[in-house]
């Protein structure tokens, strides 16, 4: 058996290649998450061999960003199936059981885009009911301390992060496209690295106690202020993954974003991308501990 | 009249706030904050699955200590307001 095991934010997962041994050459963003065989897992996937019958699919859903298109869907059976689209060519197609713990990926085109995707989907499909996000983020640490940015892509998340590494002593990249996060046991809520990290090569194994969500918009000046309620609750929905249309997922979902709407502070950051944003962001939601 | 798919009625930080989560509504992209009686309306009518605003008020009636004439009023008014955001729609 040509299975790995991984731990991503305290969850286990397993990608079995089969006899598809190229496979493994597309895992080393996963090497740090790397774990010994567990029973324990949330989902595993499997590379198929060859293509699914054509079930003619029923599509609910596109997702389109930046060359990338996730479609999803169901084949008549009512089995779950995404497709993995980059620059206008299918580059996999996953299909999954109801619950979305068993997966089978048919590789097309690029391999590492397809596993990536099909392992992230399956990630926060199967994680949603378990006080667990999967965001669309940037983050760093600072001083012991996780501050996510959020924003649609393009409002510069990265280029924030780059300038606390510049700007504010002790920081750290923890990821850089898509952390996890997870509302823990006695209400620790933290945020964690992934083997998902965009375009930049940030794949850590490392995890914070959250201090503060960041919804960034460009600005001519730099300003912030406070999100509460139901405005900090959209910042976060904004910027978690999920199938919402599915009342069991969504129900997981909206109950994770609800709990953090009410125990992290959020915040609206007008800025430029200068120094000077980095330091009012950072003065301002590290409450003065910094 | 009946309720539109895709809408859901959620607790969000303590407010009652209808929100577009089906397939059919993922588009609509507003949230509608309903006051404590227009949210209990809103679950009296996803019971009911059709509803008139005479059935609503005879329903509110029941439940709660308030005229006929008041409750007619009060439901004729919320529910208008559900028509222009488009969270509900009249029999064919």
């Amino acid at each position: 058996m040509n299975e790995r095991f991984y731990n991503v934010a305290g969850h286990v997962f397993s990608l079995n290649a089969g006899r598809h041994d190229n496979v493994i050459g597309c895992m080393q963003a996963y090497e740090p998450f790397a774990v010994a065989p567990s029973d324990a897992l949330v989902f595993s996937l499997r590379i198929a061999d060859k293509p699914f019958a054509d079930e003619g699919v029923v599509v609910e859903m596109r997702q389109q960003d930046e060359g990338q298109e996730i479609v999803v869907g169901r084949q008549q059976s009512g089995t779950p199936q995404f497709e993995f689209w980059l620059h206008g060519s299918r580059a996999a197609v996953l299909i999954t059981s109801l619950d979305y713990r068993q997966g089978d990926l048919y590789l097309e085109g690029d391999h590492r885009f397809g596993i990536n995707n099909a392992l992230m989907v399956m990630y926060a499909l199967a994680t949603a009911d378990k006080h667990t996000a999967l965001f669309h983020s940037s983050v760093v640490g600072c001083r012991g301390r996780g501050y996510m940015f959020l924003g649609v892509s393009g409002t510069g998340k990265s280029t924030h992060s780059c300038l606390w590494l510049k700007h504010i002593g002790g920081t750290e990249l923890v990821n850089d496209d898509n952390p996890v996060v997870r509302i823990l046991d006695k209400g620790e809520v933290r945020v964690f690295g992934s083997p998902w990290s965009g375009k930049t090569p940030c794949y850590r194994n490392v995890s914070y106690p959250l201090r503060a969500l960041v919804d960034l918009r460009q600005a001519p000046e730099n300003r912030i202020w406070r999100l509460n309620g139901i405005d900090a609750y959209i910042a976060i929905a904004l910027s978690v993954s999920g199938k919402r249309w599915e009342r069991r997922l969504a129900d997981g979902i909206h109950e994770t974003e609800n709990l953090l709407a009410q125990m992290i502070p959020v915040w609206h950051l007008d800025c430029l991308p200068d120094g000077d944003a980095a330091r009012l962001c950072c003065s301002t939601c590290s409450g003065g501990e910094l | 009249m009946k309720q539109k798919k895709g809408f859901v009625l959620r607790n969000i930080c303590g407010e009652n706030v209808i929100i577009g989560e089906g397939i059919e509504t993922i588009d609509f992209r507003k949230l509608i904050v309903l006051n404590d009686t227009a949210a209990w309306l809103w679950r009296q009518s996803q019971e009911m699955g059709d509803f008139t605003i005479d059935s609503l008020a005879d329903s509110l009636c029941e439940h709660y200590d308030v005229s006929r004439e008041q409750a007619r009023a009060d439901v004729e008014r919320i529910v208008s307001e559900w028509t222009a955001e488009g969270l509900v729609e009249a029999d064919e």
